[in-house]
């Protein structure tokens, strides 16, 4: 993050200097109120899933979840502990039916769980790589925008989408399974 | 079909919650608690984040990068009214929609650039987001790589999105 940052800031400052110096101190702040209005957002957000999440906890429906999902997350991620397969299985279920405010406080978490164990850098680089490539098998958003654009046929990309988001993620696993070796 | 998912999981929940003598309201307040916090710890990488999308959009620098690899991205089949729809995603997810929905006005809804521009957008994420927010509590922050791996693996996607919109 740390070079990305550097070099698009600098780049980006560089050329307003040439063209609008002034907007310079102005997109910092912009970007800055930018985020407090989407933290205000997110905590409502937040408040509402973590609550749902604490029920579904205290029924232990989440571990039903993470035993019908072993399968595939030992593949993925070798031997974890109890609480991260239960952070990885229902982040990842949220991320397929899209409920993107949900899984970021459940990857928080899934990776505090994962930083705790043995092969740690192999485990949260999966996890992150999962949900950077998105796992969703439902566009939903996307759907509704082109409905609500006079689209005569907006379920014509759902195929297209779920074929994509399946190359997009099968091409992250394979990478992190040759590149980022389990110590 | 998809908008009743969610209400429906909540009823299953519920009524899991009675037969498992679970107090709903407490538990969901003990979880509403942790919101705050949460919000809070993330709240600096947010403004990295957006900083660092607004500055990147607002200087032109999207656009200059966008017009420098959209030749050798047409090597690829992506089309050159896609690439800067491509750039953005990784950094912001409003400003991607925003991409998008220009998209659909200009081309038509139905068109193959409009549906090509959808499944891009469906098939990737805001990497830089994720990166910096997923990472918010945690002291290992090496990154480079998973970063690296995830845009490459977007990039294919990108591609396969352009030619699968084509042939369906």
């Amino acid at each position: 993050m740390n070079i990305i940052f550097t070099l698009v800031l600098s780049l980006s400052t560089i050329l307003l200097i040439l063209n609008n110096p002034d907007a310079v101190l102005s997109a910092f702040l912009d970007g800055g109120e930018k985020a407090l209005n989407l933290s205000l957002k997110l905590v409502v957000v937040y408040a509402v899933w973590l609550g749902i999440f604490e029920i579904l906890r205290r029924t232990e429906l989440d571990k039903k979840l993470s035993k019908l999902l072993k399968p595939i997350n030992k593949f993925l991620f070798g031997k974890t502990s109890e609480d991260a397969n239960n952070f990885i299985s229902m982040n990842l279920s949220a991320n397929m039916l899209g409920i993107s405010g949900a899984t970021t406080p459940l990857g928080i978490n899934a990776i505090s769980e994962l930083e705790k164990e043995q092969n740690s850098y192999y485990k949260t680089a999966m996890f992150f790589v999962l949900n950077a490539t998105s796992v969703q098998i439902l566009p939903s958003s996307v759907i509704a925008l082109r409905s609500s654009m006079g689209s005569i046929s907006s379920g014509d990309i759902i195929i297209p989408s779920i074929l994509s988001t399946l190359v997009s993620t099968v091409v992250g696993i394979i990478l992190v399974k040759i590149f980022i070796k389990k110590s | 079909m998809s908008k009743y998912i969610i209400p429906v999981l909540i009823i299953i929940l519920l009524v899991f919650s009675v037969v498992k003598k679970v107090k709903p309201y407490n538990a969901f307040i003990e979880g509403a608690k942790q919101s705050i916090d949460l919000t809070f710890s993330i709240f600096p990488y947010l403004v990295g984040v957006l900083i660092l999308s607004e500055l990147f959009e607002i200087s032109g620098l999207a656009d200059m990068f966008s017009n420098l690899v959209s030749p050798l991205f047409s090597l690829f089949g992506i089309p050159k009214e896609l690439t800067k729809l491509v750039i953005i995603k990784p950094f912001s997810g409003s400003g991607s929609l925003a991409i998008l929905s220009d998209v659909y006005l200009k081309f038509g809804v139905d068109s193959y650039i409009a549906r090509c521009a959808s499944a891009i957008y469906g098939s990737s994420e805001t990497v830089f987001f994720i990166s910096s927010v997923y990472f918010a509590k945690s002291k290992n922050k090496k990154l480079f790589l998973p970063i690296l791996i995830s845009l490459i693996a977007s990039f294919f996607s990108t591609v396969f999105a352009c030619f699968i919109c084509k042939i369906l």
